[in-house]
């Protein structure tokens, strides 16, 4: 028998998984196409073929963004009603500020942008474009507030009754783990779109369709994806590491498969964690690098797994262990793929090195996967709380739903997933197959929205 | 405080009930009128560009909701599992199914998405009148103020009390012929041809239909809730409310006849407003009946309290007037009039 709070907790990871292979992606390529729409502006039209093109596929993988997000809200209430209960005036504040702030914004611009280009002309097309860049990321700013208040609770006041008060919306907003948080999760949606920039242009210039605009754009990708690589590790990810090292000593442990206290801690790279031994299989480990990494020096003092009551331990050490090796084991390999790259723009040889061109078609499954287990890691790594330090997992999810009843919801998720993987799939390689297109400049019409 | 954020909430769903309203009854109306494929895409196309922005109303008004009364949020959303879930599903495949026939021009692959966005729709709104007569009927509510519900159980009100009733069913009966009227009057004001001409006669058949069960639901819910006959008979004036309902919707009937069709539009818009203001109104100040009336959820104990709620307002009011700057964007940006010609953009 399944207890219910797994069930709650897998229908929230698979259907928050999935969601979010669409938002990184269009988060990302919001910037780029912005990008491109004002490199459009001073008079290059491949660079408004390219933009046209990223745009239908920015706007089917945002309407899977949209639909795929919608559940996510409801299940707050129908699936986390004890959090909702004891919390909702606060994770309400920042959840109502997306819809209000962010969602409006964008399915205001959306339609502009996807249908506007000739009414509107180049500069205030250009503008939407912005606008919609600027809704995408303020949306990503929100629901990180809303994780950073799980992760790292401030601005709250606990009642008598159980129920948190909000007592400062400022410190909700300025939360220090959410500012960090957010500019490593942005850094990982640009590299995204980079990448998958990056691979559909290399796989048009491959296969010899649609030269011209592909190779320019490409440049774009990497001139983009090549700095974006290296903030997603430092400052972003070191500062990540650093903040969960202060505040979440169990999460840290357990991600570096650090099991016992010791001074010049190694780093550990490859190797299985066994928690039967309490040691690394096959370990490949650096000497006292951990030590540096979190104390700037060799030999200070990192404290172990086995220095925390077990009660306090995430419940899945092993896919917390080895998300967190995944994510940045793939990001050294971006920042190297990318670096190769950049130099080769440099030279103007990177749409004739086949050999890299190939590397950079196959790289397009890889940030996808690094990006999902960046949040695993950090989800997996907050257990067995809800709410760090103050509210268990167990204690809010909703008690009054059967088994059966998310059993039930949770394959359905499972089967509509399927299908909108199906037809995503399906639409979005005719789109890549056609390719973009140069049409003739778009006559500006000087009137603006009629 | 309280008070004055019930309303604001009760105006959120409103809206979101109004605006996404008539992209339903459309969608439920397109399969009907449309007589070919052109008129067909004349008729999606009158709320394609709106249906997204018309959805986030629930989104902000989900997220009100909890900010506001997480204690009502949290009862609700857990006790209707089942049916909110399905309108998740729901609200998936009726936006995909406005969505996805534009990437092929295969006639099967056209036909699947419009039937899909039909039941899709139709189901939504059924769904949405039978979820406002559960919160007005009340639900089985324990002491700690949470409630299962299953989706039926013997089909009267109850207790054991099920999502659908026969007072449930009529509400969403009720509702699907409210909103395919709102869908039609949407249609005569912004299309033309064959298509205006045809949702004229479905629209005078819909008000027909709405004037009766108008008559007939505002009788039911007086029969099934008993807080709403104290509340009436205590503060004789809020009779206004459901009286200026009826007069909206006659109103609407009045001016579609005199070819004054937006504001026959809007005057439905109206009376939608004033019947769901009228049902927040008979139970005020609870928000989730229960069976047994010592286990109410009010405005008072399922909110964090005044203070909070008072300094919420300093970016709620700025943030909804941009909304409405959006919306003015956008709805301005629309063609006046969608021809069947008109040449789609991709």
């Amino acid at each position: 028998m399944i207890d219910s709070l797994l069930l709650h907790r897998v229908q929230f990871a698979f259907t928050a998984s999935f969601h979010y292979l669409f938002p990184q992606l269009t988060m990302g390529l919001a910037l780029l196409i912005f990008i491109l729409k004002c490199i459009g502006l001073r008079g290059n039209p491949w660079a408004d073929a390219a933009a046209r093109f990223w745009l239908k596929i920015f706007g089917l993988t945002f309407l899977m963004g949209v639909v795929t997000g919608i559940p996510l809200e409801f299940q707050f209430g129908t699936n986390w009603a004890q959090l909702v209960k004891s919390t909702g005036s606060i994770l309400g504040q920042t959840l109502a500020m997306e819809g209000i702030f962010a969602f409006f914004l964008e399915s205001t611009f959306l339609y502009l942008l996807i249908f506007g280009e000739k009414k509107l002309g180049k500069r205030l097309h250009c503008l939407v474009s912005f606008l919609l860049f600027a809704g995408t990321w303020l949306s990503g700013y929100f629901i990180i507030c809303t994780n950073a208040f799980l992760q790292h609770p401030v601005g709250y006041r606990i009642g008598e009754d159980g129920i948190y008060q909000l007592t400062s919306i400022w410190a909700l907003l300025s939360n220090p783990w959410a500012i960090k948080q957010y500019l490593h999760t942005m850094t990982g949606a640009v590299i995204t779109g980079c990448f998958t920039m990056a691979s559909i242009a290399a796989f048009h210039l491959l296969k010899q369709q649609h030269q011209d605009i592909s190779r320019r754009y490409l440049s774009v990708a990497v001139l983009v994806g090549f700095p974006a690589s290296m903030i997603a590790a430092m400052p972003t990810g070191d500062w990540e590491a650093k903040q969960v090292q202060q505040h979440q000593p169990v999460k840290f442990a357990a991600m570096e498969g650090h099991f016992h206290t010791e001074d010049g801690a190694g780093l550990v790279i490859l190797g299985q964690p066994n928690l039967q031994e309490m040691k690394i299989d096959n370990p490949i480990i650096i000497p006292k690098a951990l030590s540096f990494l979190t104390h700037a020096s060799w030999n200070a003092r990192v404290k172990g797994l086995t220095e925390y009551d077990r009660d306090l331990w995430p419940d899945n050490i092993e896919l917390l262990y080895f998300s967190y090796h995944i994510m940045a084991g793939l990001g050294t390999l971006f920042i190297a793929l990318m670096g190769i790259s950049l130099v080769l723009v440099l030279k103007r040889k990177l749409h004739t090195s086949r050999f890299i061109l190939w590397l950079l078609m196959l790289s397009l499954p890889f940030p996808f996967i690094a990006n999902t287990a960046g949040w695993f890691t950090t989800e997996i790594g907050r257990q067995p709380w809800l709410i760090y330090n103050l509210m268990k997992t167990a204690d809010g999810a909703s008690n009054n739903i059967s088994q059966g009843n998310v059993m039930f919801t949770l394959l359905g998720f499972m089967g509509l997933y399927l299908l909108l993987s199906v037809l995503y799939f399906f639409l979005v390689t005719r789109i890549i197959g056609k390719g973009p297109e140069l049409i003739n400049q778009p006559e500006t019409e000087t009137e603006g929205v009629a | 405080m309280e008070t004055v954020w019930l309303i604001l909430l009760v105006l959120m769903i409103a809206t979101y009930i109004v605006l996404d309203g008539f992209d339903l009854g459309v969608g439920v109306l397109h399969l009907l009128i449309a007589r070919d494929r052109s008129e067909q895409k004349q008729i999606i196309q009158s709320i394609a560009p709106v249906w997204d922005g018309n959805e986030v109303w629930l989104i902000a008004a989900g997220g009100t909701m909890m900010m506001a009364f997480p204690g009502f949020l949290s009862s609700m959303f857990s006790g209707f599992y089942l049916p909110l879930t399905m309108v998740v599903w729901l609200l998936i495949f009726r936006a995909i199914s406005i969505e996805l026939p534009h990437y092929l021009s295969d006639s099967l692959w056209i036909h699947f998405w419009n039937l899909m966005l039909f039941v899709a729709s139709g189901l939504l709104i059924i769904i949405l009148g039978a979820a406002m007569a559960n919160i007005y009927r009340g639900v089985p509510l324990d002491a700690t103020g949470s409630f299962f519900e299953p989706l039926w159980t013997n089909f009267r009100i109850g207790p054991p009390t099920g999502i659908l009733d026969w007072y449930t069913i009529l509400s969403g009966v009720t509702s699907a012929t409210f909103l395919l009227h709102h869908g039609a009057l949407w249609l005569v004001a912004k299309t033309d041809g064959r298509v205006q001409q045809h949702a004229r006669q479905a629209a005078t058949w819909l008000w027909t239909g709405s004037i009766g069960l108008t008559l007939v639901i505002f009788i039911a819910s007086w029969y099934v809730q008993p807080l709403a006959r104290t509340s009436f008979s205590e503060t004789p004036w809020k009779i206004i409310l459901p009286l200026a309902a009826v007069l909206s919707l006659l109103a609407s009937g009045y001016l579609r006849w005199k070819n004054k069709n937006m504001p026959a539009f809007l005057s439905s818009g109206l009376f939608i407003y004033l019947v769901i203001f009228s049902g927040a109104m008979a139970i005020y100040p609870n928000i989730l009946p229960g069976l047994n009336p010592e286990h109410h959820l009010t405005i008072y104990n399922t909110s964090p309290g005044p203070e909070k709620l008072t300094t919420t307002l300093y970016w709620w009011i700025p943030g909804i007037l941009l909304v409405g700057v959006y919306f003015t964007i956008l709805f301005r940006s629309l063609p006046a009039v969608i021809s069947a010609s008109s040449e789609d953009d991709h």
